[in-house]
């Protein structure tokens, strides 16, 4: 498959501090990328690097084969940064004529119209006086003002109230299902987890998982074993704790769990030794606990 | 499909004139000066006619030359802390084009303010030059501001606002009273002369009053403008670089 982006280990200091460290990936035409994870893990360094905003300190980063800061990688490129600014004393409508006119094959003016969401009269006011959540929609136009093959948004979602984000989200699914290349960052675990179909998961600059959010989950979440017993609660306990496959067993909320690296290993011991359980449940951890349980596992080594 | 160099240029138009804001304090306080030093404070000149035309000059000089250095520099820096300069350089647009329409809406604006500034000496004085004078004196002026564009693009690489106003104030008022723009350098003592006959202000005005005296702009003026263009872009060019490899 073609390779949209590469990523060759590279690392990329502010003076004394290392904001990334040895990264590699590489995205494929057509994928949705969840760039994930905490403030200050080195998203939004590593979207700069991507754009051709900073140069990285190491390693090579490759967009459509070409250095990001390529005339014609930006051609092909749009994005939407976090920080949204518009030229002043520009209407919306002069503002998107005149990005239109930078790149050789624009979208339809009408289609970027109706990307900013905004009515008649907001498209003829002023840029700089539209409101905050106004100004993103027309960020996001103006990231489509190229008809670009690949698109970056940083922390797209923040300041975005419920209706707005399931709007935006809608629109980057349909720019995917035309074929385009999308990667986003969010530290919300449930865009990720819904929107993406890969999470790079970052933390203290450092790539700490890849995989789509089914393989991290499986990586990540210790998935765990709850019953009723149906005898006596304490002897059931001991002969739990005396399988190999448990490696632990606690009570919550009037259930007997138990916790296990193998949940199938643990299933086929407590049958085969015939223990009294009932209403057996396996619980699967949500992506929200492993990243949790990642970055605070990371802290904790840091520490 | 609108070329982005002429889009550019036109947005770019657009915004001064919607922002007359800046064309007016640029046009206050010459007109206001050249009021005064012509009709209200008798300056005692031999020459009145001479004085009228050559003090117009001085204060035509003197707006393009702010303008140049302050509005361009403050809305430079305005621009790159709201962030619009990060969003222009993900796109393809060079940043040639990009200073380009700046440089030509300048140059639109200081148009402006010499054709006011010259209606207000014709009206305030009756200045009367000839065709070939206003014109060449005119386009001296445009032709002129270019190193002194240059330096605003050098402030304009400053973090912010306030830094960039301020020093862009001193700096303008500075060259404007050691160049001998608000009153001429033969008043003054003999080492602020020395200094004032190498500064690009001086030079400026030097032109103007040359081509209003009947005479053409020295070669010295001409070469020192050129001179002081190059080191300021090459050293506007070198900043930016500078701190684009961060």
């Amino acid at each position: 498959m073609e390779h949209v982006i590469e990523m060759n280990n590279v690392s990329r200091s502010f003076q004394e501090k290392q904001a990334v460290k040895q990264v590699s990936f590489t995205i494929s035409r057509g994928s949705i990328t969840a760039v994930l994870g905490p403030n200050g893990a080195g998203k939004t360094t590593t979207l700069a690097m991507l754009l051709g905003l900073l140069e990285p300190s190491e390693g090579s980063v490759k967009v459509f084969g070409l250095k990001p800061a390529d005339v014609r990688v930006k051609q092909r490129t749009g994005a939407m940064l976090q920080e949204v600014s518009v030229m002043d004393r520009l209407k919306v409508r002069e503002l998107l004529a005149l990005i239109r006119s930078y790149y050789p094959q624009p979208m339809e003016m009408e289609v970027l119209l109706q990307a900013t969401g905004l009515g008649e009269a907001d498209l003829n006011r002023y840029a700089e006086k539209l409101s905050g959540g106004q100004k993103r929609s027309l960020s996001f136009a103006l990231a489509l003002a190229g008809n670009p093959d690949l698109l970056f948004f940083d922390e797209p979602t923040v300041g975005l109230d419920t209706t707005a984000r399931r709007l935006f989200w809608e629109r980057v699914r349909g720019l995917a299902d035309q074929g385009k290349t999308i990667l986003f960052s969010t530290h919300y675990l449930q865009e990720a987890e819904d929107i993406a179909d890969r999470i790079l998961l970052f933390n203290r600059g450092v790539l700490a998982a890849d995989g789509s959010p089914d393989e991290i989950k499986a990586r990540l979440v210790k998935k765990s074993l709850s019953f009723l017993a149906s005898g006596d609660p304490a002897l059931l306990r001991n002969q739990l704790l005396e399988l190999p496959a448990v490696e632990g067993c606690y009570e919550k909320d009037g259930r007997l769990h138990v916790s296990t690296g193998n949940t199938d290993e643990a299933l086929r011991a407590i049958f085969v030794n015939g223990l009294a359980v009932q209403d057996v449940r396996i619980d699967q951890g949500k992506l929200d606990e492993a990243f949790e349980q990642l970055t605070l596992n990371q802290e904790e080594a840091a520490v | 499909m609108m070329n982005p160099m002429i889009a550019q240029c036109k947005a770019e138009l657009l915004r001064i004139i919607r922002n007359p804001y800046y064309v007016f304090w640029s046009l206050l306080m010459p007109i206001m000066f050249y009021f005064i030093f012509t009709r209200v404070v008798n300056t005692g000149t031999d020459d009145t006619k001479q004085w009228q035309a050559h003090y117009l000059m001085s204060m035509a000089a003197f707006s393009v030359m702010g303008s140049a250095i302050m509005t361009l520099g403050v809305r430079l820096v305005q621009e790159q802390t709201q962030g619009w300069n990060t969003f222009i350089r993900i796109t393809p647009l060079p940043s040639s084009v990009y200073f380009f329409g700046k440089m030509f809406g300048q140059s639109i604006m200081h148009l402006f303010s010499v054709l006011c500034i010259f209606a207000a000496g014709y009206l305030i004085n009756g200045v009367s030059l000839t065709a070939a004078q206003w014109l060449l004196s005119g386009l001296w002026l445009l032709a002129g501001s270019l190193p002194f564009l240059a330096l605003g693009t050098i402030i304009g690489s400053m973090k912010r606002v306030d830094t960039a106003s301020g020093v862009s104030n001193v700096l303008y008022m500075g060259l404007a009273v050691a160049g001998g723009m608000w009153m001429p350098l033969e008043i003054m003592p003999k080492l602020m002369q020395k200094i004032g006959h190498w500064l690009p202000s001086y030079n400026y005005g030097d032109g103007a009053w040359a081509i209003v005296a009947g005479d053409s702009p020295s070669w010295k003026a001409v070469l020192l403008l050129l001179g002081y263009l190059a080191v300021f872009m090459l050293l506007s060019v070198y900043i930016r670089r500078k701190q684009e490899a961060v």
